[in-house]
């Protein structure tokens, strides 16, 4: 009985040079891949930099003191929708607005602060909604120490949807990607079925079908494809994780590395792996029928 | 004997040479008119003395009535200068207390103008500050507008900025408040100096006029006191004159008296027992008794009295009856009329001697009803009170015993 050779990585036993290529080539993508799909994952688009900038500003009556305007904010932290909730004393707000109006210090002569404390609240990125926003205003605007909410009421909803609009925009740049890789995978798949075509054809002299080849091939390059792409998230997660730790200021637009480790993370990185093995099993399969056609 | 004075405003002088008079009257004409048949030169002589005497009486009566009403105008003149000294006085004060308000004021008044110029000062800067910080707004605003990487802070620093011109604003609003109240409190200032200073303009002009009127009777005053002086001087030398005829009458009443003494000697006969003078008796004594000459009540009393409109002090040598108009005159007591005729300032005089050197004087008389030697009893009417148009008349009733006058309400029970 004659050993009947194993068809598993026949590509890599008939053409390994350009199979190093593409893998290479790959890993590099898919850590690219893996890193924006974390980026986004974490940011949530572009909801984390809106959430950054949005603040929601509780101005105090001016006689309300220091110490209650501290106890107002800790008490606007507690509330469900609010990531942080920060008191500015008069003084503050009074320095703060002179950075902003620089020529108006030498025009106060009575030296006196007409501007009252106010509380910063800022929302947590996957709460910035507008329903959350006016369930917060309104329960700042509910207590009698609060003179009034700014809220950006005229512009909020604008904003939302301009991030919304960015959010779309970077996963469809991100399955952008995901189709580019999917349509030069089928093509390299198909240039190296063309190239090993009289390799194939002995084979099938020999008694293999061509089905189980194609098949054999397309299991391959999934699996190769899940490594790679598991590989090249961890990898990017790993480099995504050491420069958040390294440059902080990313972390307002990126996220904490700590959720890196989340479940959910875990999940939706095994799962871009699974995706992306797919794409590379349908990308061999259909690289190999059109080589079998004749058709590019 | 001698009668004092019958008049209250009478100075004592004039009063002993009435006296005196009276005696001599008396004396020669009516007790002894048949004893001095020898001594009709005598009489004579002294009825032209009387006359001299009245006259000079008359005179110094007018002069010191003169006088009388000089010490009155000077003492009404200088009540007057006092009163306008005191007017002068509170004059002064309340010039002086309207300067001292008037100074107050114009330094109310230049403090509130201070006041006004710093409040104009402050409400320009205040308006320029409030100017400069609407265009630095709006610059600050144009250049932030359509910032959406900081929207937030951008609509919190429009909000503060509209708290900062709200209260620059304010602050404009309340200088221009605080300048009006000032303004309008100047304006009230301003009416109210000019109010004190016609005030005081008038009350200066008052006390100018208070001035010249005291000055006026400071004048008067001295032209008063030169009369006073001069009337004084007249009164001293025609009181020396009375004198002097005092004495000249004194000296015939004792001529009178010693010749009528011889010729009661002469009369009772070789005895020529000499008969002793007759003792002076009291009005208690008095036979019969004394009775109230009429109904009344006494209005002058006997005595020094003081009288506060003159300010001096007068002696009444008799009492003062008021009672109605016309009333019947009664002798107090049985007697002879030694007396019956006018006396200057006291009318009709009656007087009746009573024996013993007792003597009553009525004094104030419309008329008489008995004559001159004519002998009376106790409640004989004499005489009547004259009639006047308030219906109430005054009879002088002045009582004498060895030349002195006694209170006659000591004697006799009268009404006070």
């Amino acid at each position: 009985m004659s050993e009947r050779p194993s068809l598993w990585w026949i590509d890599w036993r008939l053409s390994p040079g350009s199979l190093v290529r593409e893998t290479i080539g790959r890993f590099l993508l898919f850590c690219l891949l893996g890193f924006g799909l974390l980026s986004l994952l974490l940011s949530g688009g572009v909801s984390r930099i809106l959430a950054d900038r949005y603040a929601i500003t509780a101005v105090l009556r001016a006689e309300v003191p220091s110490g209650e305007g501290e106890g107002l904010a800790r008490k606007a932290a507690a509330l469900p929708p609010v990531r942080s909730a920060t008191y500015r004393d008069p003084e503050a707000a009074w320095k703060e607005f002179l950075r902003a109006y620089p020529g108006l210090d030498p025009l106060r002569g009575t030296g006196e602060n007409p501007l009252p404390g106010y509380i910063e609240i800022r929302i947590r990125p996957d709460r910035l909604t507008v329903e959350d926003v006016e369930l917060v205003a309104s329960a700042l605007g509910a207590v009698s120490q609060v003179e009034q909410v700014l809220a950006g009421e005229d512009w909020l909803p604008r904003l939302l949807r301009a991030g919304r609009l960015a959010s779309w925009a970077c996963w469809g740049i991100f399955g952008a990607f995901l189709a580019g890789f999917f349509l030069v995978g089928r093509l390299q798949e198909r240039a190296r079925a063309v190239a090993l075509a009289g390799d194939f054809a002995f084979l099938a002299e020999r008694g293999i079908s061509a089905g189980r080849l194609a098949f054999l091939r397309a299991a391959g390059a999934a699996l190769a494809g899940f490594l790679l792409a598991a590989v090249g998230t961890a990898a990017s997660g790993g480099v995504l994780f050491l420069s958040l730790r390294k440059f902080p200021f990313l972390e307002r637009v990126v996220g904490s590395p700590a959720d890196l480790l989340l479940p959910r993370t875990i999940a939706s990185a095994v799962l871009f792996s699974i995706g992306v093995a797919m794409l590379c099993g349908a990308a061999s399969l259909l690289g190999w029928s059109s080589a079998r056609s004749g058709r590019k | 004997m001698e009668f004092g004075p019958l008049r209250p405003e009478m100075n004592p002088g004039a009063r002993r040479i009435l006296s005196a008079f009276l005696v001599a009257v008396v004396s020669l004409g009516i007790f002894f008119p048949s004893a001095v048949a020898g001594a009709r030169d005598v009489a004579a002589e002294l009825r032209r003395e009387r006359g001299r005497l009245l006259e000079m009486k008359e005179r110094e009566e007018k002069t010191a009535r003169e006088l009388t009403e000089a010490l009155r105008m000077e003492k009404r003149s200088k009540g007057r200068v006092d009163q306008l000294q005191e007017r002068l006085k509170r004059q002064k004060s309340l010039l002086s207390r309207i300067d001292r308000k008037v100074s107050a004021l114009n330094d109310r008044l230049e403090r509130a103008e201070k006041a006004v110029r710093e409040l104009e000062a402050a409400h320009g800067q205040a308006r320029t500050e409030l100017r400069r910080a609407e265009v630095v707004a709006f610059f600050g605003q144009r250049a932030g507008a359509g910032d959406p990487w900081h929207p937030s802070d951008r609509e919190r620093e429009r909000h503060f900025m509209r708290v900062y011109l709200a209260a620059d604003a304010e602050g404009v609003a309340r200088i221009t408040r605080a300048r009006e109240k000032k303004e309008e409190e100047l304006t009230g200032l301003e009416r109210q100096v000019a109010v004190t200073e016609k005030k005081r303009t008038r009350e200066k002009k008052v006390g100018d006029t208070l001035l010249s009127r005291q000055e006026a009777e400071r004048t008067r005053l001295a032209g008063i006191e030169r009369e006073k002086k001069r009337k004084e001087k007249e009164l001293k030398s025609l009181r020396a004159k009375i004198a002097r005829m005092e004495s000249v009458v004194s000296r015939v009443e004792r001529q009178v008296k010693e010749r009528e003494r011889r010729a009661r000697k002469a009369a009772a006969g070789k005895s020529a027992a000499r008969e002793p003078a007759e003792a002076p008796r009291r009005f208690a004594s008095l036979s019969g008794g004394l009775s109230a000459p009429l109904a009344g009540k006494v209005v002058t009393r006997f005595g020094h009295q003081h009288d506060t409109t003159f300010d001096v002090t007068i002696e009444n040598r008799g009492v003062e009856i008021e009672a109605p108009s016309g009333a019947s005159v009664k002798s107090i007591g049985q007697g002879e009329v030694a007396f019956a005729g006018a006396v200057s300032g006291f009318g009709n005089v009656l007087i009746v001697q009573h024996g013993g050197g007792l003597f009553s004087v009525y004094g104030r008389m419309e008329s008489f009803l008995v004559k001159q030697g004519e002998a009376v009893k106790k409640g004989m009417v004499v005489g009547r009170l004259p009639e006047s148009p308030s219906g109430k008349s005054v009879l002088y009733l002045e009582l004498r015993a060895g030349g002195t006058a006694i209170d006659p309400t000591s004697v006799i029970p009268l009404d006070r």
